[in-house]
């Protein structure tokens, strides 16, 4: 009951966003609502699906289990810091027609946080594609919202790419109802799907991972399919950032990860070498592209290719305990990556040039951005104490143990030179002398609650592990290690 | 009269001929020079894709194709077109000659070497029995990769929609044979054609149009970093 | 035995005697769409005529092949007539004498002939005209060898009269799409290989523009003549194997009786001048190509023959 109403929640602020009024308040005001509502519904289901039942809604149509509930209750606890956020950063642009424009923005936004509960919600494949769908259909126009030539470029080239991306998972969806047709399967549900799998042609199988591996992979933005993401990251507002990096990092990996308990012997074996193939990929392209990068949103775009890299390589390494890891890197980033956005955006009230050239000295300047800046960069690379160090650490020991010795030492390379380079930009840019005297603002509030919001469980979790959430991460893990 | 038997032998010489004639709208995609042209050879495509579903309908007994193809006849034959042509204005689609990146008969021999990529990938997988799919499915796969091309090839904004467009095609094209019981074949027609070319390129196109003053989507390269 | 060797002499005699007719009528039928009067459709006889009785002058410059040529081009599509389908439907006489390929051979080497005698000539525009019809050429072999292919692999033969055989019985071949892709393909072949619209145009006067009729300017008299009628037979053998091997070969004398003989002989000009009908639409809609995008034409060509052979080779 709490998935259907969660979904209602979400279309009904949308709707009622949409309300003409002559006060910028109600649209944000509910929006903040509405996530506060989504996530103790969100909780909820997390801590039914953490005993190890799936919460179930409709039969064979809308249900959650522990994997589905990790992403929906990571997405609407980041949900309700980015509303917050949202309400202080999204000013109603100038100009005629501003008041509605802004409007349109929380529209589309909890449109687009429904799309994105919707996917681990959804257990017909058919609907997830069209779940997946919908999350492009709400961004792009959020990418845009600037209107400017570069903003329209950004959104051009990912709707172009995420759309072909698409396409091609469509094919290789169909591809795998046809394996389970052919195998004797009945409803094309992932369950239903996973109970046939061993039956259905290896061929079709290992065909139709691929292209659902490389179509979803364009749409997160994996390594060589990736131009269009530090783009779209650059142009779109910052809260929308942390969103698309959500559908990256979190949702994508979802979908991908939930055909794999029926992928076993020697087909589970070959797909997971091309996770781990493309996952070293866009880590390692992403680590060298770090050094070069010149736009600060530029830079955490690459930051979250490395991140998608760490999860595949996480979860191709098999076995439970790299499933455990993988999940737990995906909630780690993902918190970690929304305090890095809070954190540009506070950088930006006083900086109105994102390039990293033009900012220097914050912490002189205005030290409530330039230590959550340098905090945020800290914790995004892998440094302790802080929980992508953890998750990061898991990784690395499930593949030690597990004896890939030549996958582990690759991807600490690129750990460590993406670390380097992070940490080179943002030194520069904390550190030394302010180019000319700045007018310091007082820290907003709207600012200060969320990164308060995902600076606690950034740190606490090095500390304290809270059983459900550990016992939820196990079977997320579980499901992923086969 | 004609017994079942030959009937149905005919309609899958039909279906065949029909994807035959598919294969050969792509490699015509690739080789237009006016946008226009293309547009045009985009609807008979997509008129081919209707006809192949409705025989494959005839064919497997399933309501679902009849679905899919008056589906596409109405997004992709009417809908789809008049919003295009309606969003950009005409001058656009008279201009003779389409930007391209290679020139034409490379692109068509690559379209080509394509075409066999996709027989070879698929080839494999296709047991003896597998009927009218044994043409599908690979002449779906290559209408895939070719509008793959045309986008990569193409710099203006209304062939690379088209492109997205032919690159569905083909994937519903091998849909159509391989998934025909699939219960949500039609919605997942109808999201893709309505929600996400209608609303996101329909709509995309005309702003960029209107806000940047170009359809040359290929020539905005604010954002590549040197 | 003697039937069919009598046969053969017959459909000889149909090509000869019917070749100027046709293109008489596809010149009549073009005016006429071009709400024009047009010349009498039996003008080719009357040129044909009138050449034959005119001296022949030939240059001293000249050596044995220019002398030669007329009566290559003109013996090389009686030969192919030996070989092909123009009136029965089952083998005749020479009919295992050579296969398709063979008769391609034939005619390029009418071709050829031609074109080394408008080189000999050293008229610049001849060897300009020989030159854009080798390139042609050129361009269209491969797309011959692909329809070549396309034919013998799903007939399993390169007789053109097991090939006629294989797209009618069962029914439901007919519509096999290697077939319609391979006829649509040579179609395309048979507009490049007898310079029609918009390959080349073969009513045009000027010389600089010619590709195919710049290559006897320099005959007159008896060689002239035989250069026309070779031409004329070369379109008709071309038609013959287009309509009967490829597009639609019903209409032809199934038994060995002369009076099934002879009443082909209308059914095959009555195919043709349909033919002829398309021929006019496709030669009035478009215009002529530049050169250079001859390529472009035949490369379509080309890629139609490829997705014929290879959607022939899913379906098995």
């Amino acid at each position: 009951m709490e998935l259907i109403a969660m979904l209602v929640i979400l279309a009904v602020a949308a709707g009622l966003c949409l309300i003409p009024t002559e006060s910028d308040v109600p649209a944000p005001a509910i929006t903040v609502l509405s996530g506060i509502a989504v996530a103790a519904l969100a909780v909820r289901v997390a801590l039914k699906a953490a005993t190890g039942t799936p919460v179930v809604a409709i039969p064979n149509w809308l249900a959650c289990d522990s994997f589905g509930a990790l992403i929906v209750v990571l997405v609407s606890y980041i949900g309700v810091g980015t509303s917050i956020f949202s309400w202080g950063n999204m000013k109603r642009p100038a100009g005629k027609g501003g008041a509605s424009r802004l409007r349109r923005y929380y529209c589309l936004y909890n449109l687009f946080v429904m799309s994105m509960l919707a996917v681990p919600m959804f257990t017909q494949i058919s609907l997830v594609w069209i779940a997946l769908e919908l999350t492009t259909l709400t961004s792009v126009f959020l990418v845009c919202y600037d209107k400017t030539p570069e903003a329209y470029e950004a959104a051009w080239k990912y709707a172009v790419l995420t759309t072909m991306g698409a396409i091609v998972a469509l094919f290789g969806i169909l591809l795998l109802y046809w394996g389970m047709r052919s195998a004797g399967g009945g409803l094309f549900t992932w369950d239903g799907l996973a109970g046939v799998m061993p039956n259905i042609p290896p061929g079709i199988l290992k065909t139709g991972f691929i292209l659902i591996l490389i179509g979803l992979g364009s749409k997160a933005g994996m390594a060589p399919l990736h131009s269009w993401l530090p783009d779209a990251y650059s142009q779109a507002p910052v809260p929308i950032c942390i969103f698309l990096s959500f559908v990256e990092t979190a949702t994508i990996p979802y979908v991908i990860f939930r055909l794999w308990p029926g992928l076993a012997g020697p087909v589970g074996a070959t797909t997971g070498t091309w996770l781990v193939f493309f996952g070293l990929l866009s880590a390692g392209i992403a680590a060298f592209l770090l050094i070069q990068v010149k736009d600060l949103k530029r830079l955490f775009a690459f930051s979250t290719i490395e991140h998608h890299g760490i999860i595949l390589v996480a979860a191709g390494l098999g076995g439970t305990a790299a499933g455990y890891s993988a999940a737990y890197q995906i909630m780690t980033h993902m918190i970690t990556k929304s305090f890095c956005f809070f954190a540009v955006g506070a950088v930006l009230l006083v900086v109105k040039d994102q390039r990293i050239a033009s900012v220097r000295g914050l912490v002189r300047s205005f030290p409530f951005a330039g230590v959550a800046l340098l905090l945020g960069a800290l914790a995004v690379a892998g440094a302790p104490p802080f929980a992508v160090f953890l998750s990061e650490f898991s990784v690395l020991k499930a593949g030690l143990t597990s004896g890939q010795y030549l996958a582990v030492g690759l991807l600490v390379l690129f750990i460590a030179i993406s670390f380097c380079a992070i940490m080179y930009h943002h030194s520069r840019m904390a550190f030394g002398r302010p180019d000319g005297p700045v007018q310091a603002p007082a820290a907003p509030i709207s600012y200060v609650a969320p990164l308060f919001l995902t600076a606690v469980p950034m740190v606490l979790l090095w500390l304290y592990m809270p059983g459900p959430l550990n016992s939820l991460l196990r079977l997320a893990g579980a499901t992923m290690g086969r | 009269m004609m017994n079942a038997d030959s009937m149905t032998s005919i309609v899958t010489q039909l279906n065949a001929l029909t994807d035959g004639l598919f294969l050969l709208s792509c490699f015509a995609m690739v080789a237009m020079r006016q946008i226009l042209a293309c547009l045009k050879i985009f609807i008979i495509q997509a008129c081919l894709l209707a006809v192949s579903a409705c025989l494959l309908g005839y064919l497997y007994a399933t309501e679902h194709l009849f679905w899919v193809a008056s589906i596409t006849v109405a997004a992709k034959v009417v809908i789809i077109p008049w919003l295009l042509r309606k969003s950009i204005s005409d001058d656009v689609y008279a201009r003779r000659e389409v930007s391209q990146v290679l020139n034409i008969p490379t692109s068509l021999l690559i379209a080509l070497g394509l075409a066999i990529f996709a027989f070879a990938l698929t080839s494999p997988l296709l047991p003896a029995t597998a009927g009218p799919a044994k043409v599908n499915l690979p002449v779906g796969l290559a209408g895939l990769f070719i509008g793959a091309f045309v986008i990569a090839a193409r710099r203006e904004a209304v062939p690379e929609v088209i492109g997205i467009l032919a690159m569905e095609n083909g994937a519903f094209l091998a849909g159509i044979s391989i998934a025909p019981t699939l219960s949500l074949i039609a919605e997942l027609s109808a999201a893709f054609d309505g929600l996400v070319v209608v609303l996101v390129f329909g709509l995309l196109t005309r702003r960029i149009y209107k806000h940047v003053g170009t359809t040359m989507v290929g020539n905005l390269t604010i954002l590549r970093e040197d | 035995m003697t039937s069919r060797l009598l046969f053969n002499i017959v459909q000889v005699l149909v090509v000869l005697g019917f070749a100027p007719l046709v293109k008489g009528v596809l010149a009549r039928l073009k005016e006429r769409v071009q709400s024009r009067q047009g010349p009498s459709i039996f003008q080719p006889y009357r040129d044909l005529r009138k050449l034959f009785s005119k001296d022949e002058v030939v240059s001293d410059q000249s050596s044995w092949i220019f002398r030669a040529a007329p009566y290559v081009v003109f013996i090389a599509p009686i030969f192919v007539t030996l070989l092909i389908p123009v009136l029965t439907n089952y083998p005749l006489f020479f009919a295992f004498m050579g296969d398709m390929l063979g008769g391609g051979f034939i005619l390029a080497l009418g071709g050829f002939f031609a074109a080394l005698a408008a080189v000999d000539t050293a008229n610049p525009y001849g060897a300009m005209g020989a030159s854009r019809t080798r390139m042609v050429g050129f361009l269209a072999e491969p797309v011959f060898m692909m329809v070549f292919f396309t034919v013998s692999f799903s007939a399993g033969s390169t007789i053109p009269y097991i090939v006629q055989e294989n797209w009618i019985s069962p029914f439901s071949n007919f519509f096999t799409p290697s077939h319609i892709l391979v006829v649509l393909s040579f179609l395309m072949l048979i507009i490049a290989e007898t310079g029609s619209i918009p390959v080349d145009n073969p009513s045009g006067h000027f010389e600089l523009a010619m590709i195919d009729e710049s290559k006897s300017l320099e005959y007159s008299g008896r060689g002239a003549a035989l250069m026309k009628w070779g031409g004329y037979m070369k379109f008709f053998v071309l038609l013959c194997i287009f309509l009967n091997v490829l597009v639609t070969p019903w209409g032809l004398a199934g038994s060995q009786h002369i009076y099934d003989l002879l009443l082909a002989i209308p059914l095959v000009l009555f195919k043709m001048f349909l033919f002829l009908l398309v021929l006019v639409v496709i030669e009035s809609s478009l215009s002529k190509l530049r050169l250079f995008r001859i390529t472009e034409f035949l490369t379509a060509a080309f890629i139609t023959a490829v997705a014929a052979i290879l959607v022939g080779l899913l379906q098995i």
